[in-house]
């Protein structure tokens, strides 16, 4: 196309006005998530192994409307510029859709959260089992409704048990965000918009270790504590889903 | 290898059959496709003039106005469709626009790599574009809301999850599919001049509200394109070919037809086989049969779309 016209969406004027109305909202009390969840309930997960068979591993990841997709290649031969190397090169990267957001976007790599990406799964994957050679994990987010990152990490977690890749554990992530007193786990992308701040851990249950720890905005410590508290637990139980959706493959298979 | 190599040497004498088998596979490609075709079968069991099992999901975003994901064996496309408006042309006061996109995210091949885009999506995106309009499927005067005034700019995107061969037939199904599913916003002009849409509630209770788009929810179509992608080799055609067929083999034959029978587009990009009249003629015979296939399996999950 030579010259493309300039585009709006007819419902942006709507949004802003629900904005609004939410942001008053979140500034009570007490009020009714948009989706009726109680403060400490996490979004159903739907979680699949083998969504794609062009890949050594894949998982498919649905928390509401946050849906993701996972690929993971390898351990294949490391770029032809990379050093020699003993242990094993973990290479990351994370792309949304134009039509994740409600504002259609450019579909472009989200640097940030590849980089967070490798970092919470670097300390799980024992590196030492496939020297010289890479391993890559490709994550796509079809639709973004929140939390993304943890569900990305969880969901890559997953695929790269499906591809086989040795991990000292699965790696479980979920993010909470407070409203004034009140702390929501696994907030929606417009919770996510007017939080006063986040928290993200990322965890392997089996091994209580916490491999990624996120904090943004003012937190006292006794928040920090009762954040902590509710996202181990979660971590957890989410971790509970993953393994026996790991095992229900395996058994189909 | 190495690890194969041990595991058939401790194994029973059936595993170490097998993995000569797949060494065989990787080894002599041609060979092992020669042994296949001439029992007129493929690795997969299918006989050479048929297409792999077909789904169509509508719906899958529930942030656009249509979508579908089409699954055709392992290939699987994401088609969304955004529907925004636009000053329409001064040339063409009535009438809407669309752009395709297509997309080969990482995910979808082990030969993707990011920053490193696939070449061929580019031009698949082209195609589809070209088989889209020139079908006259879509009627574009039904994109306009204001004649000179206000239109809609639909944007078609679609993401390929998986790539197992015949893209572009995944493509162009899953395109289709998300044009039937497509709801048209309802929509009135502001004080400002801008086109927003109306909520559902405001709709009941304002009635004085003016819509711009009453009856237009739903696109009529003239007739749906649907292709099949044939895989020339030796005296034979294989039918909608795996990713692992078209490495091996190299002459492909994409053949457009529509739902009243009409053929919309041929392709052949050159190749080792040069084809024959009769071998074209074959070609869009087994693309007709496809299409009526295709019909049936959209119009299926349409209808169980609206129980729903």
């Amino acid at each position: 196309m030579a010259t493309a016209p300039t585009t709006y969406s007819p419902s942006q004027a709507l949004e802003r006005r629900q904005q609004q109305q939410r942001r008053r909202i979140f500034k009570e009390e007490d009020w009714v998530r948009s989706d009726g969840r109680g403060f400490n309930q996490c979004r159903p997960a739907f979680l699949r192994t083998g969504a794609a068979n062009a890949a050594s591993g894949s998982a498919y990841a649905e928390f509401g409307t946050t849906k993701v997709i996972v690929s993971v290649f390898g351990p294949r031969e490391s770029k032809k510029a990379m050093m020699y190397s003993d242990i094993g090169r973990l290479n990351c990267n994370v792309s949304f859709t134009t039509f994740s957001t409600p504002i259609r976007g450019q579909g472009l790599d989200n640097k940030e959260f590849s980089s967070m990406l490798h970092k919470a799964l670097e300390g799980a994957i024992i590196l030492e089992s496939f020297p010289k050679t890479t391993v890559d994990v490709f994550a796509l987010v079809l639709e973004s409704g929140g939390s993304d990152l943890p569900v990305i990490i969880s969901c890559a977690s997953l695929a790269l048990a499906d591809a086989g890749i040795m991990m000292y554990d699965l790696v479980s992530s979920v993010s909470v965000s407070c409203f004034g007193k009140s702390l929501i786990i696994d907030p929606t992308a417009e919770e996510e918009a007017f939080q006063d701040g986040s928290f993200m851990v990322t965890y392997m249950p089996s091994r209580k270790e916490v491999t990624q720890l996120t904090l943004t905005g003012e937190w006292s410590t006794a928040k920090i504590n009762e954040a902590m508290e509710l996202c181990l637990d979660a971590c957890l139980k989410l971790a509970d889903v993953m393994r026996s959706c790991l095992k229900e493959a395996a058994n189909a298979g | 290898m190495a690890s194969s190599s041990s595991i058939a040497s401790k194994g029973s004498l059936d595993i170490a059959g097998e993995m000569e088998v797949e060494a065989f596979r990787r080894l002599f490609p041609h060979r092992y496709y020669e042994h296949y075709l001439a029992q007129s079968v493929r690795p997969d069991a299918r006989p050479l003039n048929h297409a792999r099992e077909t789904t169509i999901a509508l719906g899958p975003v529930t942030s656009v106005d249509g979508s579908a994901l089409v699954k055709i064996g392992e290939s699987t496309m994401l088609a969304a469709i955004k529907l925004e408006v636009m000053t329409p042309a001064a040339d063409l006061p009535d009438k809407g626009c669309l752009a395709v996109d297509f997309y080969m995210p990482p995910v979808c091949s082990p030969t993707v790599r990011p920053g490193r885009p696939a070449e061929i999506a580019p031009v698949i995106s082209k195609k589809l574009q070209d088989v889209i309009v020139s079908s006259g499927m879509i009627n574009f005067e039904e994109l306009s809301l204001i004649s000179g005034k206000a239109a809609w700019m639909a944007y078609l995107d679609i993401y390929c999850l998986n790539a197992d061969g015949s893209l572009f037939d995944a493509a162009l199904l899953s395109a289709v599919a998300a044009f039937s599913h497509l709801k048209v916003p309802l929509v009135s002009v502001n004080d400002n001049g801008r086109v927003t849409t109306v909520p559902g509630e405001l709709l009941e209770s304002k009635s004085e509200l003016e819509l711009v788009n009453k009856e237009r929810r739903k696109l009529s179509f003239k007739s749906i394109p649907f292709s099949l992608t044939c895989l020339l080799h030796n005296k034979y055609i294989l039918a909608d070919p795996t990713a692992e067929e078209e490495d091996i083999m190299d002459t492909l034959v994409t053949v457009v037809v529509d739902s009243i029978g009409q053929l919309v587009s041929l392709y052949k990009a050159g190749g080792m086989v040069l084809a024959n009249t009769s071998t074209v003629k074959d070609c869009v015979a087994l693309a007709k049969r496809r299409a009526a296939e295709l019909q049936n399996i959209l119009l299926e999950s349409l209808s169980e779309m609206e129980v729903d």
